[in-house]
């Protein structure tokens, strides 16, 4: 509860320093806000609790998801560099201040016990994100995307609120665990059908929001469109709010009906595989390349939670880590480059390893990681999601998976080739020594998790 | 620290050296490159003078906890930092020490991005190094794995023309072979588990350890690689069809027709050293892999396809030997007949005789020497005239009679000459082949033709291209200088090698025996 | 359906079937899925979108009142206060893209593409 609280007040004093007439403080103090609420998210830790009337819940484990969003975000945040290079129209306060709210509805998505408080924790983080990918006011991209979004996001949330009212009617509660209860104890057969609909109507709400394929269409636009620096937002924070959600909703109330969700998740989780994979393969642009990846790694993640055994948790959480850590630096490299070459393909990084060898080994060992190469964070995410199939015994989901991501392999080495082997005339780069230092923490920080995963998987 | 793990950090040390130096010191980095592999040979050499020839089991142990998951409901899984040292890897550490520092010598030639070059170059060595002394499937994994990174970019950075889709070609190629692999790990992981750790923590802790792994009973009841047990994956029984696809994650390696297409393509691009090192020890980890892990762990099904195994070699050593008569670029026609002679190592392991696994170990290091000497001796031509076409060169003998001299031997040494390491690698794969219980004779009938191809590729290439009168293609006879005295310096302990192993061939033997007879005694229950 | 809850609901509510209520929500959102799926322009789809959320409330206040119990009506008044925000937000990028391209049909949008 403390995080939310936090971060809500926060967000309105980041508002209120709008005014003043020193626009650098901003940017710190953000940084400052996301640091109090990191720490202060875990005040509850080692305890379960429940609060606002029990429509709140949380254990070591969604701290620890919350501990994942927090840190993106701050990451995120650090890479904006005040928002400088945004130029006349930028309203750098209200994009930080946007930036702490979204954060209160992806905490709520990861922490309820309600859902209706996961109703509003979801069009709190996407009310939020229209905004900021709508926030270029002059670029027509930017603003097709917003608009894309927004309608494809109220399609969607009208959906999923379509399936709790089904829910509802079939179980007469919106609470989890009394959900799960009754599922398991009462013959609730009379109401199977609404159920049934209810479910698929809320998941295909839930999906949405994480790009699963068939539902992923928006994504390359949204993501190709919104500024770089809220691309790199949405593509880490919704994600691993999204998929924290659906675990807290399949693991929780609804693991009793695994039998009947079990096909249509399966089938899900292998079409956004082939299509986050195969599509990314022709992409000409690195940053809708990293739309596409997102899609497949949504793939990744479906599988842990298809599966569903007893350590899917830890898989997706650690899966999240990884997946945000390399985004983050592959995203932070990204808007260096194409602030220098104006473009966003791959051409625009022939050469880089020449004068920026340290941008070069940073972008790599992202890619590695999103690759999965070994002794990086992803390659051992990608090891506990398969491990969760085998499990499970879908022999024939491995095979798809491990298939994808030996398709993945090609197109994240293509930027690297053009990184290392290509001839080009990038010049220099000049990088903030704090952007520095948040790409090197970053960095680290995946090489780190790739070496020893069990300092954060102890944890839950 | 053990003597293993300065083994494997040792380079890993010198690779942070040349990465944190400063650029004025660029002209130091090829010799401490140097250095830190003939450090790493006498590192090597020590292990073998403490090395117990009589103890067949693993020796100079290292354990450390590295990654410890609880699983909740699911017990434990315990990930090791676990090195070992027995009669097989011993001889391949020798001559990856061997290799590498021929590599290193051959390096000099090197002069872009020098700092690059050489610390992903001792990387390398680490990575290979690792390979061969895990024990832990799961460090010997991220060791195999993490190999094709620096080979990547070596092939990729400094390799020929077609060097990109070569690199990505190689790249993906090992990387579904390790895929492959990967598979299986997951099964195992499922399936087996440490008796003692499990007995102390009542839970079940699963491990990677291969000394558990190649023990029936250390397998949960019922699970999916329990030997009892009658799970089937696509109407075979789950421990055959494990043991295919690991099988073929590392015959992408060796590599094994039909898995082979890209060694080639690698070989041609891929500059002179960074050859060297591919068919040196790279292939070994193939063959290595075969034997440690596959063998290991499903000795039932490694006999159940014995035959299909020998059949595969014989199509390799055969269909190799005709592909390298076939090429007219020299390095391609070096490339083929790696592919032929790599399947005699599968053949002898596939015997599953004394002799064919004692031929087997040693085929590979014979191969490993001989195979650094063929690159070698092309890379001093192409060094020269930019031009390896066979066709191009004529009575080569004339200008460089000690080069002719030095690649008369290898091809010599290579075609299985008596007295050179060649013959008595392929001769005890063959023997192997010939006395198996577990595959018909005429596979290895059938696979003898591949020494006359051998002899016909590599004599018909000698006359071609050294006798007769002196003439070359586009008139470059003046930039044809004899061996210059860093060549020689390779090149002659090479020679010297091949000829020491063929004349004394226990010492390979006497290394690898005791191991391999306690190794046989698997498979005499069947 | 709801047997063993109906003792506790009036008589008024009972004279009609929860079904009716049901297919009468299930129709307006259908209604409304289809608005969204056809319609060229911006704002329309857009109340496609809010019929769908209303359809919704209906179906959430039915459940509420044949089960006697508060919550379904709880959050009716959650999706009435999201759904206003959203609307704010809605036609205010509705309007920032009128402002740059003087039209609001949504075929115009091409700029992203595949």
């Amino acid at each position: 509860m403390l995080p939310i609280v936090l971060l809500s007040v926060f967000g309105i004093v980041v508002l209120f320093l709008g005014f003043s007439k020193s626009k650098n403080i901003l940017l710190p103090a953000t940084l400052l806000f996301l640091l109090v609420t990191l720490i202060a998210n875990f005040v509850d830790w080692n305890h379960q609790y429940l609060y606002f009337n029990d429509m709140l819940w949380g254990n070591n484990a969604s701290m620890v998801f919350s501990g994942i969003v927090l840190l993106s975000a701050f990451f995120v945040v650090a890479l904006t560099r005040g928002f400088e290079q945004e130029g006349e129209a930028a309203q750098p306060a209200e994009y930080y201040g946007i930036m702490l709210f979204s954060l209160v509805g992806a905490i709520m998505m990861i922490s309820y016990e309600n859902l209706i408080i996961l109703f509003v924790g979801v069009e709190i983080l996407s009310v939020s994100i229209y905004i900021l990918t709508g926030s270029d006011k002059r670029n027509l991209r930017s603003n097709e995307a917003a608009l894309k979004y927004f309608l494809m996001g109220a399609f969607a949330t009208g959906i999923m609120l379509f399936g709790m009212a089904l829910m509802y009617g079939a179980t007469g509660s919106f609470v989890i665990s009394d959900i799960s209860e009754i599922i398991g104890t009462r013959a609730w057969n009379e109401q199977s059908q609404l159920l049934y609909a209810g479910l698929l109507m809320l998941l295909v709400g839930l999906l949405f929001k994480v790009s699963a394929a068939p539902f992923h269409f928006w994504t390359p636009d949204v993501y190709d469109g919104a500024p770089t620096i809220f691309t790199a937002y949405m593509s880490t924070i919704v994600k691993t709010a999204g998929f924290a959600a659906l675990y807290r909703l399949l693991a929780g109330s609804l693991a009793s009906l695994q039998d009947y969700w079990f096909a249509t998740l399966a089938t899900i989780t292998v079409l956004t595989l082939l299509a986050g994979n195969v599509t990314a393969v022709y992409q000409t642009s690195f940053k809708r390349m990293l739309a596409y990846s997102s899609i497949s790694h949504a793939g990744y993640l479906l599988i842990a939670l298809t599966s569903l055994t007893a350590k899917s948790q830890s898989s997706i959480l650690f899966y999240s880590l990884a997946y945000s850590l390399s985004t983050v630096s592959a995203f932070g490299v990204l808007i260096l480059v194409s602030q220098q070459q104006a473009s966003n393909n791959y051409d625009a990084f022939n050469g880089l390893a020449k004068k920026n060898p340290f941008l070069a080994f940073v972008l790599a060992v992202s890619m590695l990681s999103l690759a999965g190469i070994p002794l990086t964070a992803g390659f051992m995410g990608k090891l506990f999601v398969f491990t969760d199939a085998a499990q499970k015994g879908t022999i024939w989901l491995l095979v798809v998976a491990i298939l994808a991501s030996a398709i993945g392999i090609y197109y994240y080495f293509r930027v690297l080739i053009a990184a290392y082997f290509k001839e080009g005339d990038l010049a220099t780069i000049r990088i903030a020594p704090f952007y520095k230092v948040v790409l090197i923490i970053v960095t680290t920080l995946t090489i780190v998790l790739g070496l020893f995963p069990d300092l954060v998987l102890q944890l839950v | 620290m053990n003597l293993l793990s300065l083994l494997i950090f040792l380079p890993l040390f010198g690779a942070a050296l040349v990465l944190f130096l400063p650029a004025s010191q660029t002209k130091y980095f090829k010799w401490i490159t140097l250095g830190f592999c003939a450090v790493e040979l006498l590192a090597a050499a020590v292990v073998y003078h403490y090395f117990d020839l009589s103890n067949p089991s693993f020796q100079f142990v290292e354990q450390t906890d590295w990654i410890t998951l609880s699983l909740g409901s699911l017990g434990a899984v315990s990930i090791d930092y676990l090195l070992g040292i027995d009669g097989i890897s011993l001889p391949l550490v020798l001559l990856t020490g061997v290799v590498m520092l021929v590599g290193a010598v051959s390096s000099w030639q090197i002069t872009s991005r020098q700092r690059a070059y050489f610390s992903l170059y001792l990387l390398l060595t680490a990575s290979i190094m690792g390979c061969f002394l895990a024990l832990d499937f799961f460090l010997f994994f991220l060791f195999f794995e993490f190999m094709l990174l620096p080979m990547y970019f070596l092939i990729g950075l400094w390799g020929g023309p077609r060097r990109e889709y070569a690199a990505i070609k190689f790249f993906l190629y090992t990387l579904l072979g390790s895929v492959l692999i990967l598979v299986v790990m997951i099964a195992l992981y499922l399936s087996a588990f440490d008796p003692y750790s499990s007995l102390n923590a009542q839970t079940i802790v699963h491990t990677f350890d291969l000394r558990y792994l190649a023990d029936g009973h250390n397998y949960l009841p019922n699970s999916l690689l329990n030997g009892l047990s009658a799970h089937q994956i696509m109407g075979l029984d789950a421990r055959l069809f494990l043991f295919l696809v690991l099988f073929a994650g590392f015959a992408i390696k060796l590599p094994v027709v039909p898995f082979h297409t890209w060694l080639p393509d690698a070989h041609v691009e891929a500059p002179t050293p960074v050859s060297v090192v591919l068919a040196g020890v790279l292939l070994k980890i193939g063959g290595y892999g075969f034997i440690r892990i596959a063998y290991n762990i499903f000795p039932d099904a490694a006999a159940e396809y014995a035959t299909l195994l020998g059949i595969l070699g014989m199509v390799s050593i055969v269909y190799g030997g005709f592909n390298a008569l076939a090429q007219s670029d020299l390095k391609k026609m070096i490339a083929y007949s790696s592919v032929s002679h790599m399947g005699f190592v599968l053949l002898g392991v596939a015997s599953l005789t004394p002799e064919g696994l004692n031929g087997a170990v040693y085929q590979m290091v014979s191969h490993g020497v001989l195979s650094a000497m063929l690159f070698v001796v092309t890379g001093v031509l192409y060094d020269r005239t930019q031009n390896r076409q066979i066709e191009a060169y004529r009575g080569l003998a004339k200008p460089m009679p000690a080069y002719t001299t030095l690649t008369a031997i290898c091809f010599f040494a290579s075609l299985g000459l008596p007295g050179f390491s060649g013959f008595v690698g392929e001769l005890f794969t063959l023997m192997g082949g010939f006395q198996s219980e577990f595959m018909p004779k005429w596979i290895a009938t059938a696979s003898t033709l591949g020494i006359v191809l051998a002899a016909a590729y590599f004599l018909w290439t000698l006359q071609r291209m050294f006798f007769g009168p002196l003439w070359t293609q586009k008139g470059v006879e003046s930039l044809l200088a004899d061996l210059t005295p860093r060549e020689k310096i390779m090149l002659l302990p090479l020679a010297a090698l091949t000829l020491v192993l063929g004349l004394f061939p226990h010492f390979i033997f006497d290394i690898t025996s005791a191991t391999i007879t306690e190794f046989l005694k698997k498979f005499s229950l069947n | 359906m709801f047997s063993e809850a109906t003792a506790a609901i009036p008589d008024v509510i009972q004279q009609v079937k929860i079904q009716h209520y049901i297919f009468l929500a299930t129709a307006l959102f259908v209604i409304g899925i289809v608005g969204v799926l056809t319609r060229r322009n911006a704002i329309v789809i857009f109340m496609s979108v809010e019929l769908m959320l209303n359809s919704v409330n209906l179906l959430l206040i039915t459940f509420s009142a044949y089960r006697s119990d508060p919550a379904g009506q709880v959050f009716v008044f959650f999706i009435m206060a999201v759904a206003a925000a959203e609307v704010a937000v809605g036609l205010a990028i509705i309007v920032m893209i009128y402002r740059n391209t003087r039209t609001i049909d949504v075929g115009f949008l091409n700029k992203l593409k595949f």
